[in-house]
Formats: structure tokens, C-alpha cells, sequence
């Protein structure tokens, strides 16, 4: 049982131009770590749960900062800090959905330091993984969690394979349900793919929870102004409200007109790897009132077909109250 | 009555430094040459070291020693030892100590240790290893046995041993079905009263299975020690609650002369019952500095707070409980099976005594065994066996009264201990009790009958919770030692032993001295923290008793010295002894107060005097401690110092009773606490915001061991999951209430001069108790039987899906 | 700089590290003409107090470790070291951070603030020190420089919040012994709305 808490000796750069941080990240490949806020950082350095030669400060880089109005919606720097996120007037007025989630992660201090690149590109939380044992996730050949003893409260009901880690992140469904894109910036140019297609689950890459690989800097966050002034619901329930992961999150992004949901987005946390998108409800309610009857109707279609473990069936029944809540607009 | 000091706030001296950084623990003290010394941990449950492989480690440059379990004296089980070697019992379990120039470096040196470890079977669960077959956690068994007198509940005893109960399958699946298992072997039980005929009088009878989860105390400050030693003398800077106390004791630890040892403890970051008494991390610390003759700092991590800086026991249990038609208890049956870790002793007993005091059963029948597990060892935390029953039983006794259509704050007052109360399996008397009046006082604060009658239904997801509850402990010791001394110019210094654990009583209780000498708080000066400074021989400071004990002693010291001024003044004036008064820090004859002189004058007669006066002579009943500290400041002003042999009799009760109303949400299974208002059963208020201070944070503790705090281990490989700080879930900000509402019964113990008693643990046990009740009633009686109710409790209960967590298992997270 | 980096160009860089023991991890001076962009230079300025500080400073070091280990500012303390209590909180650049999550090195263009630099320059405790003294704020005081730490950052952005507010603002702080109320009573008092 490791009881380390110093941070280990290692070298640090802190380069002021994406270009910069890029070649360092190529020359280090999976020996270099990329550091934002750091908070998904220095414990696991100071666990000696994960090592790395070089930490590589991504904060210098100006480029990566701010939130400016696109032609087609915003664009937030992956630096923006959480603090930023949920106090930023912009985002406040037009994507309140992701100042809310922003404002519910962990603590003010954290949240302060925070960036919206670590939120989503944080690892997970499944202990026995954090702990340092050698589980799938950590390149090893067993999962502790999914079995007939594993204290499984926090992990996922659905889409396991061989893990059954859920994403730890309160941004990450936003951002999926606002359509983000994500920029990704390599030495060999930009590349943006859709939030749903950035976070992947274990049976795409075990060992990651995102598309990004050695050498990839997610260099901002685009939403479109397709979602913007949206009637909107986030709702993160964890044991303690302050400093804790969701036991379930839901956001939930819907257009509607006269009272009738014309389109929706409607996505969980915290019930498997990935943010996971509710197709099936937001068919279900599309043209119908967001009201109590239609929240009644989509009753348990959210958690249908959920695989929960040994001590996590509330999150079936946890995830649909949500999705009513969100649905009939009110907890 | 009219006091100067008591009863009245003050700023107690150390506030200052506290809010500058200027106040100084364990870890801030750096010294010359200082060493880091870090330690190597188990990372199996249950073994023995085979071999340790140091010489990598120690080849590196800057390092600079090992410390191992061959460099201590044996300990055998169920000892918990500094560090492990033959018996290693849980992981996280420290095996070795390296120092070096740096930290990094000692944990640079640690990854090069190699360890060889056979392992043995391990248990998590108190009930896998009670049962027939079931593996046990040390090789030789699974259970204490006492084989002198009782220990204090929670402690390790010395005269223990390991021995073996087994109860057979059927007998373990009855208990775990809610059953009494019958022919059950216990390894400890008392009775009083005909329980057989009592419960064939009730009316009422209820039997309830329970569990409740022990949590890791997390003081905020971990127990990081630092010493060296300077011309044959140890200088030792730790964190205990206690503080003289401890001396000898940590001195035995050391083996050397009790003389040779002085303790620097200005402030401790918290203890909750885990700093009591010397721990055994420190021997490694003191004895590692003298081995490499260079200050050692051993500083531990969070983690390691966890493995070794105890944890609450759980239990697992069944208890029966009879109302008779009058609404009185008339009879109590309880098994508890404790989890006591890796070592420690379980409280059960002391669970079955807040029963007993708390409902007053007219007969009542306690059997108990205490399982130990390859956890981290458990200990006495607040309210140790007390609170996790309060928390447990308030809902049982709701439903009892509901069941027997009592009013259930009416029944509490039925059964409340009155001044003629008893407690416990001798059913001895209590020094005081005002529960009746402290019932009645919080039922008007919280408005009991207005809530009580409110809907629960508050919205469509949103249900009401109206609970009660109520704490206990013991609150009270004697016979220790008060020492004041009077300078030349005036200054009245108040020394005492008491530690400084950030509940401010080692302030409060001083101020019985200033009260009996009729002084200017502005002239007095508390002497504490440093045994450099000359501190008395003061009590533990657990189970709230400071208080009481402490008042004891500051006031006979006060007494000593008043009495030794008139003496002085006599000298000078003549007249007898009772001619005399003190007032405005002059003593003076009473008929013609120009004849007398100041505190500061007498102190200065004091000095030309010599013998008693100036300490040269002092009593040969005052203990060794106090007497070396009388010896260094011979000379130096009047001295007053004596034992307390004030009459004493009877169990002084600390007691507390809470209201809570929750707003419960059925969706989620989170609450809010829109009211928490509760009254201290603590004898006269000595400081008021001091009271405030230990009723707001036990009520936070109880609202932490209702709904989030708790041990986890894997059953699988041993590993406890809630190790860190947010792990283990103590509550936020945002997971208390937004105000709080307390209060004192504030009526005076007899047996205290100023009619003080402790509150520590009450605090927290009626907030526990009040929140557990709360949610039964916001769910239609629903009883969990279970500690800590977490929202997925409650999620899975509304949604009644089967999966709520029975069986009592203890592991379901 | 596209230049590929070659093992070789960096290790010229090289300076002694601050571990004897270690010689397998490199960093880099900034000196060294062929130096790679970004890498940081091991002897910092940094403004602790209004005052700035000359101290050498590890690649990997955290915040509350310089403070607490080379400019002897122990007040900040070390509960967790793992950004889960706040007891490390100090102020940079107005906005309160876990020190034990900071590295030294990313706050070397910043203004940091901890618990010994609040009182004026007259020995006058700040007002939320004040007012934690006048409320009994603190218990065993473990986590108090960080709560005060908090409150002050808080009332620099919001001189008078509610009480919801503050309590907000301040659940990044454990208080392990549960001194919450005396905490808030404190805010309050000391942003003027409680006397």
C-alpha cells in the first residue's frame, strides 16, 4: 500500500505557443503529461500511481484562453477555467446548461484552477483502479469492480466492457448535449470532432477515456448557436454537495416551441464510461408538452436495459427520476 | 448564581494565533539537522514479514537510517504495534520507518525497500469470522479476552489477549435474519433485573436487527511527531488531546526516566477520541532520533491518518425492547457483535449503558462479543458505543411509542433519567441529572408540537421529517492536580496539563481559578502546551470530562492559594485565618480592609517566606509530574498547588437532546435540514461560545454518521475504499445546516465547585439520533436498522427494488 | 520551434537536481543557449505577501511546500495534499487556490497571499481575522488558515455576501471538528452584517 505524497522528481515546461507544447508533448510521447489546472494531476503523481518524466504546463499558451463569440455560436478556450465557465456572462445568458454543470464540479478552489479541457479529459474514479492495482484500465487483465464481491455503488449500469468505470465529469454530457465540438491540435494539424465522438468508452480504448492520444492538445471547446437559449435542466446528484462526483448527472438540452419539445438532448453522467446520450427518451418525448404527463411517460425508458452490479441498481431508478425532473421542468 | 468569569465568553488566548498562522502543531516545528522520516506500509491484509531487503535503500546518498519492528520492544497481540512484523494485520499497517535528508529522498528510498511477506487468510466482516469455519485474523483467533480488569471502553487494554468465539451457522444466520441466535458463546455480558418477568408485564414489544458502519476519525492534523534529544533529555512535539497525562506513558514508550522528557503540544488539529493517550507510531519517532542522534520528523500522510489513526468500531446487532401500558421501558435485551479492527476493543457494552441511562429500563440484559477484522485498528470516538446506539436506537423507540401511541418527545421525557437515575449493569447512581427539563427546553426551542403536526407530504417529491434524539456519556473524573502560581508583579499564572484539541476547555476550565480568586481575567495567564513551562499532572481528555475533572482541580488549587495569602496576611496583620477576605486581588482583613496587601505583595512574602508558600514544600500527595514542576519554580512567587479529593459519587452524565426537521427529496435521496435546534444537558455553561462551539461541531459529526461517513473494505482482497478525505465523505458546508440552533440547560452540577460537566460526545449522539428519527418518520416508519443512511438507501428504498443492503452486511458500497 | 528535439540537445541543459540521490530525471536550465522553449528556469522570483522572494525552486514542487519549507510560512498546512480539505488554501492573484495542488512554478507571475500576510502592516488583524476571533471561529484551528484564507478571498469579490453566498463560497474548506456556523457567523461580521 503506497503512502507517497511528495511529488516525485521530475522536469516541467511550460511553453507559451501550442506548437511549443506539442513538441515537447512528441518528443516526451507517453512519458510527458499535460497539465491544465493539475488537479487530476499531482494525486496521482504524488500516489506514484502513474509516473511521468515531464510535466508539460499548458497555462502559458494565451491562445488557449477566453471565450469569444463564432459565427456559429462560441468558442472556449481549453484553459477557461470552471470559475470562468459558470460566471461567464455569455455562457450564463445563452448556455446556462454548461455555467450550471461547470458550477457543480468538486469546490471553489478547484474549480478556480479547474479548466474546462481537465473536466472532460479527467480519468475516472472507480477506486480499486485509482488505487493503483492493475486492472484493465491499467493495462492489466482483470476488473475488481464487476464481480460478485466488488463494491460497485459508483460504477456503471451500462456499456461495460471488461471496465465498468463511469465518467467522473459534470461538463462532459453538457458539452454533449449542446453539440460542442472539440479541437484537437497535432503535430500534424487541427482536427474537431463532435463531444459524443471525443469521450470513448473501454470497448473502443480501455486504457483512455478520450480520443485524444500522445501528442493531441485539445485546444478549445466550440458550441453552436443551435442550443443557444435552449430551455435547459442539469441536475447532479453525489453524496455530498460540495467536493464529490456524481452518483448520476443529467443535462438535458430541449427546443421547445408552444410547450412542445421539438428537439431534445438529453444526456446522463456517472452511469457508464462515456456521457450517455437518452436516444431513446428524447424520441419518446419529441412533439410531446414538457410537462408532467410527458415526464410520466418516458417512465423507466431511460434505465431499460441497464446491467447494474451488485450495488448500484439505484442508479436505474435515480437516472429516470431525473429525466422526469428534466422533463417536466422542476425537481 | 452570580459568577464573575463562568458563564461568561472570553477570547481563550490561542484564538489568535490560529486565525494569523502564527499557532504552531507538531509538523510546523523544524530543528537543526533535521531528518525525514517516512514509513513503508502493508499492502496485504493479513500476514507475517518474511525479510526486508534495505540495502538499496540505504546505499542511496541521503539516506540516512531504518527504523523496523527489531529496533522496538516485542508487542504481542492483540497490541497494536508501531510497527509490524510477525503479526501483520491490516493493510495500510506500517512496517518500517527510513530517514533521510529530504522527504523526497526517504520516499524515493522507500520504493527501493524490498519486503518478502507470507500471506494468511483475512477477514473484513465481523460476522465471517464469528461463524463456524470462517477464516480469523490473527492465526491464533479472532476476539479480545481480558484477562485483568476492564479497560476504558474503546482503548486497547494491556492484559489482553487473542482467544477464538465461533457461533455456528444456524446461530449466524438467525442473528443476521434478525433473530436472537440462540446458545450464542459472548465474550462479555451484564444484567439487572428480572428481563424474563419485565418483558412478560409489556404491552409493547419490538425486536429489531441493526448495523452501523465505523468511520475513520481524519483529524484534520495527522499525527506527524517530531523529536531529539538535547543533553540525555527528549524533546517531544505531537499531537494528543491530552497532555500531561500522557507523560509517563510516552516516557515508558521511550524507556527513559519520566524527568527526561518534555512534551510540546501547543495545539492539536484535532483528536475525537484518536489522540487520547500516547499512540504507538510515537515510540518510533522518539527512539529513531535517539538511534541516529538527529532530530527526526515522521511525518504522516493522509493515508496513513487513515490506517492508523483509528476508527469508530461497528456493530452488527439485535435488540428487543418492551414499553409497559404506562409508556415506561419496562425491559431491554441487546446483542451487539463489534468490528474492532485489526485491535482495540469494541464498545458494546457502552452502547447497551446509553440505553440503559438514556430510557431508564427497569430490567435490561446486555450480551456482547467484539470480532476483530484485518481493518485498521478501532478506538474511542466521540461517543464511542454511545452514539452509534442513539443513532440506531432513536428510530426503534419511535416506533415502539408510535406502536404504543405515545407522543414520542412525551415518551422520551417518561423515561428520562431524573436526579435519581441509575445507569448500567450496576445501576449506579448519577451526580446530576436535569434530562426531563432539558426535553421540555429543546421541545419549546425546535416548537415541537407546531411541527409535529405539520403535513409530511411537503410537494409531489418532497417529504417532511420531524426526529428526536438524544446523547450520552460519561462526563466527569477526579483526583488530579491544580497549580496556580502568583508573580511578584501581580500576574496569576494558571498552569495546567490539559490538552489543547481545539474544544477550548484547557481555557475554560481555568477560569474556575479566576472565578474562586475573584481576579482581573486581564491578570491571569494560562500556562499549557509546553512541559518546559511547568505543568501539572492533568486528566485524559476523553469522554467529555474535562470539564467536571478540571474545574475540580483548578478550584482546589485556587482554594490553596487563597488560603495560603490569608496565611501570609496574618503573618503581617495577625488575626485568625477566617479574619480574612480576598477582593480586587488584594487579601485584607475583613473588619478594616486597609490592613491587607495585593496578590502581587503576597506573592513577594511568598518568596521571602520559602517552604509551602514559595513551593519548597508541597504536598506528598500531588503526583510525580505536578511535584517536578512545583521543584522549577521554587522561589519564583506563591505557588498553589493540591490534588482534588473534593467528594465525588456517581457516574456524572454528559447529556444532549436534539430536534431536527428534514426536507426529503424522494427523487434523489438527498435532504436539507431546515431546522436543527438542540440543548446540552452540561451542568452550568461555563463558556458560552464554547458550548456553541462543541454543540454545532458534534451536531456535525452526527449529521456525517447518519448520512455519510463510513469504513468500506473489499472482501476480496482486503483494500479499504474510503481512504482519502472525500472518500471517507465528511460532511461540507453544503451538507449542514445553514444555522443552527443551541442551547445549555445551564443548571449546575453538585459535584462540580462551578457545577460544570462536559458535552463533547452528547453533542454529537442526539444529532445522530435526531437525523436517523427524522428519516424514519419523512418515510412512513421506515426503519433502515442501519448507519450511515446514504441516498441510495433511500433511492432504492422508494423505488422498492430489493436491492437495500441486509443481512448485516457491513460492506455494500 | 518545429526543431525535433533530440535526446541529446536536451540533456545539454542540464543542471544538478535537487535530489543527490536521483540522477535518472532531468531538467533544464534556462540559461543554456540551446535550451528548449518553455522550460523552466529553477530559481524564481515570486511575490509571497508584497514581498518578492528569491528561492530555488524544484520543477515539481508544490505551492504549500515552498511556503511552508523554504519560506518558513507555516501557517498554510497540510491536511490532505491532495486538494480534498482546503487547509492549504492561499490567495493568488485574488482567487483562492489549493497550495498543495499548485506548483511553485505556476504562480511565478502571480501575487500570493497566505495567512501571515493579511495583517496590515501595524500588527491590526485583518477583519476577517477579526471577526473569526470575535465569533470563536475556530476549533482545534487546523483548517483555519485556509478558511480565512477563503472568506478573504470572497469578500475581495463579494464585500457583502449572503450568507447562502458564503457558505457557497467557503465548501471548498473542511472543518473536520464542524465549526461551519462559527465560520459563517464570521464571514458575516466581517463583511458588516453582524454586530
Amino acid at each position: 500500500m503506497s503512502s507517497h505524497d511528495v511529488m516525485p522528481e521530475m522536469s516541467l515546461y511550460q511553453p507559451v505557443r501550442v506548437e511549443d507544447a506539442i513538441g515537447i508533448a512528441n518528443q516526451f510521447a507517453d512519458r510527458g503529461w499535460l497539465v491544465g489546472g493539475g488537479q487530476d494531476t499531482y494525486g496521482w503523481l504524488k500516489d506514484r500511481a502513474k509516473s511521468a518524466d515531464a510535466l508539460i504546463d499548458l497555462k502559458g499558451i494565451e491562445s488557449m484562453r477566453g471565450i469569444k463569440e463564432t459565427a456559429d455560436g462560441i468558442e472556449i478556450g481549453a484553459l477557461v477555467t470552471l470559475t470562468e465557465l459558470s460566471n461567464n456572462p455569455l455562457i450564463k445568458e445563452r448556455y446556462s446548461l454548461l455555467a450550471q454543470a461547470a458550477g457543480k464540479v468538486a469546490s471553489p478552489q478547484i474549480r478556480n484552477v479547474g479548466t474546462i479541457a481537465g473536466n472532460v479529459s479527467q480519468d475516472v474514479r472507480c477506486w480499486y483502479y485509482r488505487r493503483g492495482l492493475n486492472c484493465y484500465r491499467a493495462g492489466g487483465n482483470l476488473c475488481y469492480a464487476d464481480t460478485p464481491e466488488g463494491m460497485n455503488r459508483e460504477h456503471a449500469i451500462f456499456n461495460a466492457s471488461r471496465c465498468v468505470a463511469v465518467t467522473p465529469s459534470d461538463t462532459g454530457p453538457a458539452l454533449v448535449a449542446l453539440e460542442a465540438q472539440m479541437v484537437i491540435d497535432s503535430a500534424s494539424g487541427q482536427r474537431v470532432v463532435s463531444a459524443e465522438d471525443f469521450f470513448v468508452g473501454p470497448n473502443v480504448d480501455i486504457t483512455h477515456t478520450t480520443v485524444l492520444g500522445s501528442g493531441d492538445i485539445l485546444t478549445a471547446v466550440r458550441i453552436p448557436a443551435k442550443w443557444a437559449n435552449a430551455q435547459f435542466y442539469f441536475e447532479k446528484v453525489a453524496d455530498r454537495n460540495a467536493w464529490d462526483f456524481a452518483l448520476v448527472s443529467l443535462s438535458a438540452a430541449m427546443r421547445v416551441n408552444n410547450g412542445v419539445i421539438e428537439e431534445s438532448r438529453i444526456v446522463a453522467g456517472a452511469v457508464q464510461a462515456t456521457p450517455r446520450r437518452l436516444t431513446s427518451v428524447e424520441q419518446a418525448v419529441r412533439g410531446k408538452a414538457r410537462d408532467e404527463a410527458t415526464a410520466n411517460s418516458v417512465a423507466t425508458l431511460a434505465s431499460r436495459d441497464a446491467n447494474p452490479l451488485n450495488y448500484n441498481h439505484f442508479k436505474m431508478p435515480l437516472m429516470d427520476n431525473l429525466v422526469k425532473r428534466a422533463l417536466r421542468g422542476q425537481a | 448564581m452570580t459568577y464573575m468569569h463562568i458563564g461568561k465568553d472570553f477570547t481563550p488566548p490561542d484564538v489568535e494565533g490560529k486565525v494569523t498562522g502564527a499557532a504552531r502543531y507538531a509538523e510546523d516545528f523544524k530543528k537543526d539537522g533535521m531528518v525525514f522520516a517516512r514509513m513503508l506500509t502493508s499492502p496485504i491484509p493479513a500476514g507475517r514479514v518474511v525479510s526486508i531487503d534495505a540495502s538499496a535503500a540505504l546505499a542511496m546518498p541521503g539516506v540516512v537510517g531504518i527504523f523496523t519492528a527489531d529496533d522496538l520492544p516485542p508487542s504481542a497481540p492483540p497490541a497494536n504495534p508501531a510497527l509490524a512484523k510477525e503479526y501483520v494485520t491490516y493493510i495500510g499497517q506500517p512496517i518500517l520507518a527510513i530517514a533521510a535528508e529530504s522527504d523526497l529522498i526517504a520516499e524515493e528510498a522507500l520504493a527501493k525497500v524490498v519486503v518478502e511477506y507470507q500471506r494468511r487468510p483475512f477477514v473484513v466482516d465481523p460476522l465471517d469470522t464469528l461463524t463456524e469455519g470462517g477464516p480469523d485474523p490473527y492465526p491464533m483467533g479472532n476476539t479480545l479476552i481480558r484477562n485483568t480488569g476492564e479497560a476504558a471502553a474503546g482503548t486497547t487494554a494491556s492484559g489482553t489477549d487473542v482467544g477464538r468465539i465461533k457461533w455456528s451457522i444456524d446461530q449466524v444466520t438467525a442473528f443476521r435474519n434478525g433473530r436472537e441466535p440462540a446458545g450464542a458463546q459472548f465474550g462479555s455480558e451484564w444484567e439487572y433485573g428480572d428481563v424474563a418477568a419485565r418483558f412478560a408485564e409489556c404491552t409493547t414489544v419490538i425486536e429489531e436487527p441493526f448495523v452501523t458502519i465505523g468511520q475513520p476519525h481524519h483529524s484534520l492534523e495527522s499525527r506527524t511527531s517530531m523529536a531529539y534529544w538535547e543533553n540525555g533529555k527528549c524533546y517531544f512535539h505531537g499531537s494528543l488531546q491530552s497532555h500531561t497525562v500522557g507523560h509517563d506513558v510516552l516516557a515508558g514508550m521511550l524507556e527513559i526516566d519520566p524527568a527526561n522528557l518534555v512534551f510540546i503540544n501547543e495545539n492539536t488539529g484535532g483528536g475525537f477520541g484518536s489522540k487520547i493517550f500516547p499512540y504507538p507510531n510515537m515510540a518510533i519517532t522518539g527512539r529513531f532520533a535517539r538511534q541516529l542522534n538527529r532530530p527526526v520528523q515522521l511525518r504522516i500522510t493522509r493515508a496513513e491518518e487513515f490506517f492508523i489513526g483509528s476508527a469508530r468500531s461497528g456493530m452488527q446487532g439485535w435488540i428487543k425492547i418492551g414499553l409497559k401500558d404506562t409508556g415506561r421501558v419496562g425491559a431491554v435485551d441487546v446483542i451487539i457483535v463489534n468490528d474492532a479492527g485489526s485491535g482495540g476493543g469494541g464498545s458494546g457494552s457502552s452502547s447497551a449503558e446509553h440505553v440503559s441511562i438514556m430510557f431508564q429500563p427497569e430490567a435490561m440484559r446486555f450480551r456482547g462479543v467484539s470480532m476483530y477484522t484485518n481493518t485498521t485498528p478501532r478506538g474511542a470516538q466521540r461517543g464511542p458505543g454511545q452514539n452509534e446506539m442513539a443513532a440506531v436506537l432513536a428510530p426503534m423507540m419511535d416506533k415502539a411509542a408510535n406502536m404504543a401511541g405515545l407522543d414520542r418527545v412525551a415518551f422520551r421525557r417518561i423515561n428520562a433519567p431524573r436526579a435519581d437515575g441509575k445507569i448500567g449493569e450496576r445501576q449506579g447512581g448519577l451526580s446530576s441529572s436535569y434530562m426531563p427539563e432539558s426535553i421540555d427546553k429543546a421541545a419549546q426551542m425546535f416548537n415541537w408540537q407546531e411541527k409535529i403536526a405539520k403535513p409530511r407530504q411537503v410537494s409531489a417529491t418532497k417529504v417532511r421529517g420531524i426526529g428526536v434524539g438524544q446523547g450520552f456519556h460519561t462526563a466527569g473524573s477526579n483526583g488530579y492536580d491544580g497549580l496556580i502560581r502568583i508573580a511578584p508583579d501581580g500576574t496569576i499564572y494558571l498552569h495546567t496539563g490539559v490538552g489543547n484539541l481545539g474544544t477550548y476547555s484547557y481555557a475554560g476550565i481555568t477560569r474556575a481559578a479566576a472565578e474562586a480568586l475573584q481576579c482581573n481575567w486581564d491578570n491571569c495567564v494560562i500556562v499549557h502546551g509546553n512541559e518546559a513551562l511547568n505543568l501539572p499532572h492533568s486528566t485524559y481528555q476523553g469522554g467529555s470530562n474535562t470539564m467536571f475533572t478540571e474545574t475540580r482541580s483548578s478550584h482546589v488549587a485556587a482554594l490553596d492559594i487563597i488560603e495560603k495569602m490569608k496565611e501570609i496576611a496574618m503573618a503581617e496583620f495577625g488575626g485568625a485565618i477566617e479574619d480574612y477576605s480576598i477582593g480586587g486581588e488584594r487579601v485584607f482583613l475583613t473588619s478594616d480592609s486597609s490592613k491587607g496587601m495585593s496578590y502581587g505583595e503576597a506573592a513577594q512574602k511568598a518568596i521571602e517566606m520559602g517552604g509551602k508558600y514559595s513551593g519548597m514544600e508541597y504536598p506528598d500527595n500531588i503526583h510525580r509530574t505536578t511535584q517536578r514542576s512545583v521543584q522549577a519554580m521554587q522561589g519564583t512567587g506563591l505557588i498553589g498547588v493540591a490534588k482534588d479529593m473534593l467528594p465525588r459519587d456517581g457516574a456524572v452524565p454528559g447529556m444532549a437532546i436534539a430536534f431536527v426537521e428534514i426536507e426529503l427529496d424522494t427523487e434523489t435521496g438527498k435532504f436539507d435540514i431546515l431546522d436543527y435546534s438542540a440543548v446540552a444537558e452540561c451542568g452550568t455553561v461555563v463558556h458560552p461560545q464554547g458550548l456553541s462551539q462543541a454543540m454545532n461541531g458534534g451536531g456535525v459529526w452526527g449529521f456525517g454518521m447518519a448520512a455519510y461517513e463510513r469504513h468500506v473494505y473489499d472482501p476480496q482482497n482486503g483494500l479499504p475504499a474510503n481512504v482519502g478525505l472525500y472518500q471517507s465523505k465528511p460532511p461540507t458546508y453544503l451538507d449542514v445546516p445553514v444555522t443552527m440552533n443551541t442551547a445549555g440547560m445551564d443548571l449546575p452540577d453538585p459535584q462540580s465547585p462551578v457545577g460544570a460537566k462536559g458535552i463533547g460526545e452528547p453533542a454529537q449522539g442526539c444529532a445522530v439520533a435526531a437525523l436517523m428519527s427524522a428519516f424514519t418518520d419523512a418515510l412512513d416508519g421506515h426503519l433502515f436498522n442501519r448507519t450511515p443512511v446514504t441516498a441510495d438507501m433511500i433511492v432504492n428504498h422508494i423505488a422498492q427494488n430489493g436491492h437495500n443492503t441486509g443481512n448485516l452486511k457491513t460492506n455494500t458500497f | 520551434m518545429n526543431q525535433k528535439l533530440t535526446r541529446r540537445r536536451f540533456i545539454k541543459g542540464v543542471i544538478a537536481s535537487g535530489v543527490a540521490a536521483t540522477t535518472t530525471s532531468l531538467w533544464y536550465s534556462a540559461t543554456g543557449a540551446d535550451r528548449p522553449a518553455g522550460a523552466v528556469e529553477r530559481l524564481l522570483s515570486i511575490n509571497v505577501n508584497g514581498q518578492v522572494r528569491r528561492v530555488d525552486v524544484a520543477p515539481q514542487e508544490t505551492l504549500a511546500h515552498t511556503l511552508r519549507y523554504k519560506l518558513g510560512l507555516t501557517g498554510t498546512k497540510l491536511g490532505c495534499n491532495r486538494g480534498e480539505c482546503g487547509a492549504c488554501t492561499v490567495v493568488a492573484d485574488d482567487v483562492n487556490i489549493y497550495a498543495c495542488s499548485t506548483l511553485t512554478h505556476e504562480v511565478k507571475d502571480k501575487a500570493v497571499v497566505t495567512v501571515e500576510g493579511l495583517r496590515a502592516a501595524d500588527g491590526t488583524l485583518h477583519p476577517v481575522q477579526a471577526a473569526f476571533v470575535a465569533e470563536l471561529s475556530p476549533a482545534c484551528g487546523f483548517c483555519t488558515a485556509g478558511q480565512v484564507m477563503s472568506a478573504f478571498a470572497l469578500l475581495k469579490s463579494n464585500p457583502r455576501p449572503t450568507r447562502e453566498e458564503a457558505r457557497q463560497a467557503m465548501s471548498g474548506n473542511l472543518c473536520r471538528c464542524g465549526a461551519y456556523d462559527h465560520y459563517l457567523n464570521g464571514v458575516m461580521r466581517a463583511s458588516g452584517q453582524l454586530s
